[in-house]
């Protein structure tokens, strides 16, 4: 046990760390930031063209939007959510070095690994927004304002998975084999591609209680139909998600002292 | 007085971390509040008040567990046992590296390693500077620290830990790593900063460092605290100690067979020529050599017999059961070799003459032994020995 002078969390720190990741993860080369942006774009023209023309998807509440701002509204911050975990579930391992030398707050690594990517991936999603309006497609921008806490929540939600995920890679280093598929099941299991209508009357009760799935339905609610849906079910979530946080946190806490023996 | 940090009974036992099963259980262990499965055991039951103003330092050879101490203390680490009371802002090179990122430039991880140590961006600009100044690396600021010598490094580390004034500084034998002058700026840093009020925890191989720059000293051994106190006779102690295990290694190194016992040369001598001394021979003459050696099983040893140059240079030598040659048996345990190197054909000049000992399988050496020797004579030729010749038509 160490008493006394708690291990802080140092903002300025905390700062350093977000700005060196992203420059580490997208500015270290002079494409890396054009590719957060074409990078998905391209998946997203890939799933467009095998879902709309191919399987000749439709959405029937969506029918004058299209699938593809339909897809497009998801797509960015699932990709961000994703990639934020898959990412910080390496951070601790990764900075390895200065978690032996130096005694810290060692959760302040996989939240700046997460922010760093959240941070990335709002300005990618600023621009889709933009190109969509410029399109046609109508977007609701003063819904935008409503939208920010939403992501702000989900950042809040892949900051607890991540708590959980890089605690336990540093022990079972399995884990980041086994969380890129893990990732994919959860993306086509949320209605991202197709809508949740689409899903049966029995799946469909047990999807609602999906974080993600609420996170996309709101998004796509806000921004698309201006349409605003908080409701006592919008209240567990969010509730869900504050103790979901907390309890990540003192799960990676209670590790966080022995990362040192293990890494 | 004013305590910066207590340690209480604390012992280390790093987790047993090979093993991906051994990670799992370790794992599942510490979900449920427990201690994972031990493995080597590092530190037991340390007991340390560091107090304000002091300077300590910290010996012990290396794997005493000092290392882990300082971690322990500055809460890299947690102890497995114990507890850790932290009252000060610590400063703390551990090992190489400071924990500097070695991809980035050694500009950016001033600025992590600052902002870590608490100081602000404004403070930071503020002292950078100074930072620089100290560090005195020059254009290499700007480069990944991978390509840091290590002397550079420690610079690098060092120059942030002055800007950061804390409260207790703690160094781990890095220091050594500096080049000279960077050592004593280094040192002439410290005698201020300890001037100043300053706290310092220090470990170093150097006895030097440590009774220059300390008042106390302790000696950690096998985890534990062997000795604590007033820097003088805890640093001697911990020299003699060192001193009487070489000592005893040496020991050890001979008394490789048996109970402790080896085949040791009792006896070896040279006929003398005459009673110069040293014995001194004409070319041709005799030289009659008896070698004894005590044999601990009471086996036949083996006898190695030689002529070597005064520098040391081998001339001639042989071995006494490539010969078939067996010992005498003079007693219990006492074996006797008599070798005589007829009409010797060395030139004149000084030798020395060698014996060693084995033991009965030829295979190893357990003793050696020297006689001086001279060899008088009046002749032209030059090197060593002289050859059989003679001139042809």
């Amino acid at each position: 046990m160490t008493l006394g002078k708690k291990k802080k969390f140092e903002w300025v720190f905390f700062q350093n760390l977000v700005l060196r990741q992203i420059r580490q993860d997208y500015l270290e080369n002079i494409t890396g930031f054009a590719w957060l942006i074409l990078q998905p774009l391209m998946l997203l023209a890939v799933y467009a063209f095998v879902f709309s023309t191919i399987f000749k998807a439709r959405i029937p509440e969506a029918e004058d939007i299209g699938f593809v701002p339909y897809l497009a509204i998801a797509f960015w911050p699932w990709t961000a959510f994703s990639e934020a975990i898959l990412r910080a579930n390496n951070s601790i391992t990764a900075n390895a070095a200065l978690i032996g030398k130096v005694a810290f707050a060692t959760e302040q690594i996989p939240l700046a690994s997460v922010t760093a990517t959240f941070i990335m991936h709002l300005i990618g999603y600023l621009a889709v927004l933009i190109v969509l309006q410029l399109m046609g497609t109508d977007i609701h921008w003063l819904f935008l304002l409503l939208v920010l806490p939403v992501i702000f929540l989900m950042w809040v939600f892949a900051c607890g998975i991540s708590l959980f995920a890089s605690a336990i890679q540093v022990f079972v280093r399995d884990l980041a084999q086994i969380l890129p598929p893990l990732m994919t099941f959860w993306f086509f299991t949320t209605p991202i591609l197709y809508s949740s209508s689409y899903l049966p009357q029995s799946i469909q009760k047990l999807a609602q209680w999906n974080p993600m799935a609420w996170f996309i339905a709101r998004l796509r609610e806000l921004l698309l139909f201006g349409e605003m849906n908080f409701d006592y079910k919008s209240l567990l979530i969010v509730l869900f998600i504050v103790v979901f946080a907390w309890m990540s946190l003192r799960f990676f806490r209670r590790f966080s002292g022995h990362f040192e023996d293990f890494l | 007085m004013d305590t910066l940090v207590r340690i209480e009974d604390v012992s280390k036992v790093y987790p047993r971390v090979h093993k991906p099963r051994e990670r799992l259980q370790a794992f599942i262990s510490l979900l449920f509040g427990k201690e994972p499965a031990h493995g080597a055991k590092v530190l037991s039951n340390i007991n340390l008040d560091v107090v304000r103003g002091q300077s300590l330092g910290i010996i012990g050879e290396n794997g005493a567990g000092k290392s882990t101490l300082l971690k322990v203390l500055t809460g890299v680490i947690q102890p497995t046992k114990g507890s850790v009371t932290v009252h000060a802002k610590i400063a703390a090179m551990l090992e190489l590296g400071a924990g500097f990122q070695p991809d980035f430039s050694g500009m950016d991880n001033v600025r992590m390693k600052a902002s870590l140590m608490g100081l602000s961006a404004q403070e930071l600009d503020e002292r950078l500077d100074e930072i620089l100044a100290f560090a005195d690396i020059g254009e290499y600021i700007h480069e990944p620290v991978k390509h840091y010598s290590s002397g550079m490094v420690v610079r690098l580390g060092f120059a942030v830990i002055t800007a950061c004034r804390p409260d207790l500084l703690i160094t781990d034998e890095v220091l050594a790593v500096g080049d000279e002058s960077f050592q004593k700026k280094c040192i002439r840093w410290i005698q201020q900063y300890l001037e100043e009020g300053g706290t310092l925890l220090l470990v170093s191989h150097s006895m030097y460092v440590v009774q220059k720059l300390c008042q106390k000293a302790l000696w950690v051994h096998a985890g534990g605290i062997e000795q604590y106190g007033d820097v003088f006779p805890v640093t001697q102690a911990y020299l003699a100690w060192h001193e009487k295990r070489n000592a005893k290694e040496k020991e050890l190194q001979v008394k490789q067979s048996g109970d402790g016992a080896y085949y040791r040369i009792d006896h070896f001598t040279l006929a003398d020529g005459n009673s110069e001394h040293p014995p001194t021979f004409a070319m041709g003459e005799n030289l009659d050599i008896e070698l004894q050696i005590f044999s601990p099983d009471d086996r036949p040893p083996v006898g190695v017999v030689g002529v070597v140059r005064a520098d040391g240079t081998p001339v001639y030598g042989v071995v006494s059961d490539n010969e078939g040659a067996a010992p005498i048996k003079l007693a219990d345990n006492l074996y006797r070799f008599r070798l005589r190197l007829s009409d010797i054909a060395l030139l004149p000049g000084s030798y020395n003459l060698s014996a060693h000992s084995m033991d009965p399988e030829g295979m190893r050496v357990f003793d050696n032994r020297q006689i001086a020797f001279k060899i008088s004579g009046d002749t032209k030729e030059v090197g060593y020995i002289r050859l059989p010749h003679s001139w042809l038509d």
